[in-house]
């Protein structure tokens, strides 16, 4: 079943090429936290699944709310968790249902189809809406043209492309999630991403190593439940 | 028969009996919708974009031109019951549910149905936005701490949200389940009932897998990726009936304040929905139901059940006391009488304990 193999790429990651054989101690691990935008059918759950799992997903559909997949990478020797977390595209979501997920992330992957003008068109009202809901401002964002496979379909040059990911001060990768061929490139623009990110904040938060830590945590309060 | 052991049992059944839970007359149905729909509708891109990838929802042997024609038609479904009404917005997800529709009754069937049913159960999921979906979903902790507050405080820990149970509620769980007979069963029952019972089942669902959760790293993602992924293997019946009975132990009325507070906005948004629901009628039936059904219990079970009203251990502890000492005293044969008197106890409990 896809829906078995879309969802099994927690499982799959953990057992991933880049997952670390237990050289390093196993207590704590760094998370990467990274969210994914863009407009609906752009290939957003393909690119994080072909990260996670190492493959094009056989079928996908429409992403409803916020998907959630991981990956243990290592870099420079040590243990790096990468959370994705993948959005839905259509607009009434993204107003009100995935404010909660740009909660101290630590970097935003922007993805248009490059077959489809519309959704780069779509791109700044992407980076605004990001920039009212990040708390930082330097936080890392990169921007992904998707489907370079459709060569015959290109609506956006990469001219166009690299012009506007410069004004916005963004490094520009175009990819295909689905190009077997390409596989390394998609490894590489989140691996570059979090190779970034390790250099970019040298004291990120680590994640409680075990279950007694979470007692001593103050309880939240009840309203940090919803999305206010 | 629609909430009761195994539900509507054949499409055949669902055919005769959705048409009724949703008041309409089968015998004055609308003539089928045309693609000239397609030109002027601002969902049409969006629409055909979830359509076409939602071959999940098809039956796994279906030859692909059938399945082509069946998604023809779902779009057309779609596009016409938003035509017709423009207070209604599209939400992706709002096809995971027609297709439902349109595979138990056909086409002409479903579009009557999924009118109906968008402008009552979904109506709140239509809205421009989704602030109502959200308030709904505030339901769901409530729920969950009325039955287990150890289950809720580590979930309110990890901040883990309720956008996982998102798709869940929106789509009826269509989305989300692979196998279409246990899709249909849920329909019947929530067809049935009130328009939040979505929402109880969802609890009822965390809560099957209590121990999971809290065996689970008390963190956003590890949590919201536990609980996004349901298990295929639910039972099904039970937890139907467990989703029933906690409607009747905590109505949505009472929960409403808590829920309200979750969002801190909400409240009146709340009173529009009540006066939106007009689903009053078979939620009586369903309360009748359920006492029904529990004065004819029998003594063996009375234990168990009384453990299953005793989930309230914070709140509800000298109410607890109380069931307990009149359980004791009169045996099983008294539970009817004290289930009853439990709907009314945190009211009761109020006025003893300001």
């Amino acid at each position: 079943m896809s829906a078995a193999d879309v969802e099994s790429s927690l499982e799959l990651s953990l057992t991933g090429s880049g997952a670390l054989p237990g050289a390093l101690p196993p207590a704590r691990s760094r998370i990467f936290k990274i969210i994914v935008i863009g407009d609906s059918n752009v290939g957003k759950t393909c690119l994080t699944y072909r990260f996670c799992a190492g493959r094009f997903p056989q079928r996908t559909e429409a992403t409803i709310g916020v998907d959630f997949r991981e990956r243990a990478v290592a870099i420079d020797g040590e243990r790096i968790k990468i959370q994705l977390w993948d959005t839905a595209g259509q607009e009434r979501f993204r107003k009100s249902m995935v404010q909660h997920y740009y909660r101290n992330v630590h970097a935003v992957v922007f993805v248009y189809d490059m077959t489809n003008i519309a959704s780069f068109h779509s791109l700044p009202s992407w980076i605004e809406e990001c920039k009212q809901h990040l708390l930082a401002n330097d936080i890392p964002r990169i921007l992904v043209g998707n489907k370079c496979d459709l060569r015959s379909a290109i609506q956006v040059p990469t001219d166009l492309a690299q012009k506007f990911a410069d004004t916005h001060s963004m490094p520009l990768f175009e990819t295909s999630a689905k190009n077997p061929n390409d596989n390394d490139h998609v490894e590489a623009i989140f691996m570059t991403l979090a190779h970034k990110l390790k250099s970019h904040k040298p004291l990120m938060l680590s994640q409680p190593p075990d279950h007694d830590e979470i007692h001593i945590k103050p309880e939240p309060k009840p309203t940090t439940s919803c999305w206010c | 028969m629609a909430i009761s052991e195994g539900g509507l049992l054949t499409d055949e059944i669902r055919c005769k009996v959705w048409p009724k839970l949703l008041s309409v007359n089968t015998d004055d149905l609308p003539p089928l919708p045309g693609k000239e729909l397609r030109e002027d509708s601002k969902d049409y891109q969006q629409v055909l974009l979830d359509v076409r990838r939602s071959l999940r929802r098809f039956p796994p042997g279906m030859p692909d031109d059938q399945r082509e024609g069946l998604q023809e038609e779902l779009i057309d479904i779609i596009l016409h019951v938003l035509k017709r009404n423009p207070q209604l917005h599209y939400y992706q997800g709002y096809h995971d549910i027609v297709v439902t529709f349109l595979l138990v009754v056909g086409d002409r069937l479903a579009t009557a149905l999924v009118e109906k049913l968008s402008t009552h159960h979904l109506r709140d999921f239509m809205d421009p936005t989704m602030d109502n979906t959200k308030h709904i979903l505030n339901y769901l902790m409530p729920i969950i701490d009325q039955v287990n507050p150890e289950v809720h405080d580590f979930m309110q820990s990890a901040e883990v949200g309720t956008i996982f149970a998102l798709s869940w509620l929106i789509t009826w769980f269509g989305h989300v389940l692979s196998d279409f007979r246990h899709v249909v069963r849920l329909y019947d029952f929530f067809l049935a009932c009130h328009p939040l019972m979505p929402i109880y089942f969802a609890a009822v669902i965390v809560l099957h897998r209590e121990q999971e959760v809290l065996d689970c790293e008390c963190d956003m993602a590890s949590v919201h990726h536990l609980l996004s992924q349901i298990p295929q293997d639910l039972p099904y019946e039970s937890l139907i009936s467990k989703a029933g009975d906690l409607f009747v132990q905590f109505p949505p009325s009472e929960l409403a304040k808590e829920a309200a507070q979750a969002e801190r906005t909400a409240a009146s948004t709340f009173k529009d929905f009540e006066l939106a629901s007009v689903q009053q009628r078979p939620d009586t039936v369903l309360r009748q139901r359920f006492r029904e059904r529990l004065r004819g219990e029998e003594r063996l079970q009375g234990e168990e059940r009384t453990k299953s009203i005793l989930t309230k251990p914070r709140t509800n502890r000298f109410v607890k006391l109380a069931v307990m000492g009149l359980t004791v005293a009169l045996g099983a044969a008294a539970l009817a009488v004290v289930k009853s008197a439990l709907e009314w106890a945190p009211k009761f409990e109020l006025q003893i304990f300001p």
